[in-house]
């Protein structure tokens, strides 16, 4: 009886015993992450699906708020749209030549914050310093320097007995001034992730490339390179959706012009939008830089990524 | 004096004593806020430092709590992005040809709601009275009114290549011969179009040549589309006067991205013989340290036409939700600022011509003798004085185009167009269409 009890007690207090099922990797990053899909779902879902909403309707402010339904109508409309072609070129050669001049310009800041230089924290603040400059702000600043009336240019024309000053804001040249401001404010956050790349290369490596008699360029070329190819490939994502995406800095520089000529997809939308208050056409327009954004860092991964992330 | 007649003449004396010390009382009574809640100003920059002053003057003298800041950047299509969020803000700037489409958004008060109605509208010059009216209703109360597109000279190199005032034109026409004259005389850059890169740039270039032109782009009335395809109407006479000057390689690219204060400073740095300008930098040009022709600046005066349109800025209320005590509050700072202060002057409106010299819409502001002594003081030779003033009265509005709810929607698409036509070497007849369209689409939009 007493073994029977025994047991029986064994038995009975044998289930609270028995271990509990430990919660899965799966549904533990789950809960972990509700609040912040909570979070997501309402400052990024519901502007969004408004944009959709906003994108299928007319809305017409004044005389009363309408929004009437149009289909595809926006998303049609756009292609027949020439300023809206014209700005997709611009988009895009101010992507490629912002990505490129950031890339260029932070692996060279890299390289020289790498080197033992005196006073080293000090270039590396200085360097670092753009930036933390706003990008409006930084378009009034390269505004000034680059115009004719008042640019920098124009002064070294003048000091040396120029009479004609220097305008870079003409049509020819705007979008490759708008870059390099572009490029000037994106390049040290580039420059600080390259360093510390930089900085896990080992020594010896660098010890016998000197053994082996190479150059410096051929030791920038099979000894520092290699190693921070991913690390490129991740900022020419990151400088692609940013330059892609890039607003204040044109607004403030150039208002699009001269003409239409700096008029970034970014700007036509915002014209669109808040000037000829046609928010449907304006969401529409927005959801195509959606998916050129997408598209343009899809590719980069299929031809640079897929390789250097193996 | 016998003693009855010592009471009637002192208790006389002293119910007139007590009448106008009590009305001075009531006035400062009136415009003393009484809610405790904040009353929220918001306006563009410009003399930001005299605006933070007088609002501090009337937070001290009212005991008011007057909240003021700017809005940077694109400013029509900010403060409507602010009206439409119903953003907290009960007093702005803006020009006519925004309050127009406000108001028909319900966002404005119109200023008939101001205890002082009358007395405003007795004060106004008819002119921007009607400039300023929308619908029967008075958008706001004035903040500058002046003349955009004055033409300005530089008399020292005017005179410096053998012009003299026989040679000032008298017309648009004349001003594109005289632009070519002085080209052949060697002067490298004669004239300074109203092409800059501001949203009130390239556009108001057009209407306001147009305008002088004698044109009106839309009936005042009905807002249909006027414009003319004929080689000798306005519309087709200025595109093709543009079209050759752009072509003739005079204007720098850059002038199209100037904001205003490039546009000013280019004319101030002595590069240029003329420019259609604002009537009021005038003074700017003649400042010493602040321009390479100070002292050298004077007008062209009216000939044939007027020169220009009137360019204006309001303070407007807005009609947002708000308790009635604020309301009240609103109406009384807007009056106060707007119009009279607790002493009876327009104070503020004088202010500004003294530390600017903005014109004011008010008649007792510019027939004042500090008004004159102010002109006076920033011209360059006395004559210029009369000149100013019979360009000033004589300003024409672009009614059509301005007094309607469309108008911030033509004027980007004005100045894109524009743009492009020089740019792209663009067909006159076929820019001109364009633009009949557009009248045409927005009309339709709006029901019009």
């Amino acid at each position: 009886m007493a073994v029977g009890s025994a047991g029986q007690a064994i038995q009975a207090s044998t289930p609270s015993r028995k271990p509990r099922r430990e919660m899965s990797d799966t549904r533990f990053a789950f809960l972990i992450g509700l609040p912040v899909l909570v979070f997501l779902m309402l400052v990024v879902a519901y502007p969004l699906g408004y944009a959709i909403y906003m994108s299928l309707h007319q809305i017409v402010f004044f005389g009363g708020y309408r929004a009437n339904f149009v289909g595809l109508k926006n998303f049609i409309d756009v292609w027949s749209d020439k300023s809206f072609i014209n700005a997709i070129w611009i988009t895009l050669r101010f992507t490629v030549e912002s990505v490129v001049l950031t890339m260029i310009l932070g692996l060279c800041l890299a390289s020289i914050m790498n080197q033992r230089i005196r006073m080293a924290g000090l270039v590396r603040t200085l360097l670092f310093l753009p930036w933390c400059v706003s990008s409006y702000a930084a378009g009034l600043m390269f505004g000034q320097l680059v115009r004719g009336q008042t640019g920098i240019l124009t002064t070294i024309s003048f000091t040396f007995g120029g009479t004609q000053g220097v305008d870079l804001m003409g049509r020819a040249t705007v979008v490759e001034v708008l870059a390099v401001a572009n490029a000037w404010l994106m390049a040290p956050l580039v420059a600080f992730f390259l360093l510390a790349n930089m900085k896990t290369i080992p020594k010896r490596l660098y010890d016998l490339a000197a053994i082996d008699r190479l150059t410096a360029w051929e030791t920038f070329r099979y000894v520092t390179l290699p190693p921070l190819q991913f690390t490129l490939f991740v900022f020419a994502s990151i400088t692609t959706v940013l330059s892609m995406k890039m607003f204040d800095m044109i607004l403030i520089m150039t208002g699009g012009g001269p003409g239409t000529a700096s008029a970034t997809l970014t700007y036509q939308i915002y014209k669109r939008s808040f000037k000829d208050l046609n928010l449907g056409y304006g969401a529409a327009m927005s959801f195509y830089l959606l998916f050129f954004i997408l598209g343009a860092t899809f590719l980069i991964y299929l031809v640079w990524g897929r390789r250097v992330s193996r | 004096m016998k003693r009855r007649e010592f009471g009637l003449l002192a208790g006389t004396a002293g119910l007139a004593l007590m009448s106008g010390a009590g009305r001075v009382l009531a006035q400062d009574m009136d415009l003393k806020p009484t809610s405790g809640e904040t009353v929220y100003f918001r306006g563009w920059n410009f003399r930001t430092d005299v605006v933070q002053a007088n609002v501090a003057r009337y937070n001290e003298a009212m005991d008011g709590k007057v909240d003021y800041a700017t809005v940077t950047g694109d400013y029509p299509a900010l403060m409507e992005q602010n009206l439409m969020a119903s953003a907290e803000l009960d007093m702005f700037y803006a020009n006519p040809s925004s309050a127009c489409r406000y108001f028909d958004a319900g966002w404005v008060l119109p200023a008939n709601e101001l205890p002082a109605y009358a007395e405003i509208e007795a004060e106004l010059y008819p002119n921007l009275k009607d400039a300023w009216t929308y619908k029967g209703k008075l958008l706001g109360l004035s903040y500058f009114a002046s003349t955009r597109g004055t033409m300005v000279v530089n008399r020292k190199l005017f005179e410096e290549y053998g012009f003299t005032d026989a040679d000032l034109p008298k017309n648009w026409d004349e001003v594109y011969d005289l632009i070519y004259r002085m080209k052949d005389k060697g002067i490298e850059t004669p004239f300074l179009p109203h092409w800059f890169g501001e949203w009130f740039g390239i556009s108001w270039g057009f209407v306001l040549e147009v305008i002088n032109r004698g044109g009106t782009i839309a009936d005042a009335e009905t807002h249909q589309p006027t414009i003319t395809t004929d080689e000798d109407g306005p519309y087709y006479k200025t595109l093709a006067a543009w079209k050759k000057l752009w072509q003739s390689g005079m204007i720098a690219q850059e002038v199209f991205t100037f904001n205003e204060g490039g546009y000013i400073d280019a004319f101030a740095s002595g590069r240029y013989v003329m420019s259609p300008q604002q009537i009021y930098d005038i003074e700017t040009f003649n400042r010493p340290g602040r321009s390479q022709i100070a002292g050298s600046c004077s007008l062209v005066p009216m000939g044939d036409h007027p020169w220009g349109i009137i360019d204006s800025g309001l303070y407007v209320m807005s009609n947002r939700e708000r308790s009635e005590a604020l309301t009240d509050d609103v109406k009384k700072f807007v009056s106060w600022y707007g119009f009279k202060d607790q002493d009876g002057k327009i104070a503020i409106a004088q202010n500004w011509m003294q530390e600017n010299m903005l014109f004011s819409g008010y008649k007792s502001v510019m027939e004042s003798p500090e008004t004159a002594e102010r002109i006076k003081k920033a011209i360059m030779r006395p004559e210029d004085y009369d000149a100013i003033l019979k360009i000033y009265q004589n300003t024409p509005f672009p009614k059509g185009i301005w007094s309607v709810v469309w108008s911030e929607e033509f004027n980007p698409f004005l100045k894109e167009t524009l743009s492009s036509f020089l740019f792209d070497d663009g067909d006159i007849v076929e820019t001109l269409e364009a633009m009949t369209a557009k009248i045409e689409e927005l009309n339709g939009k709006y029901g019009i």
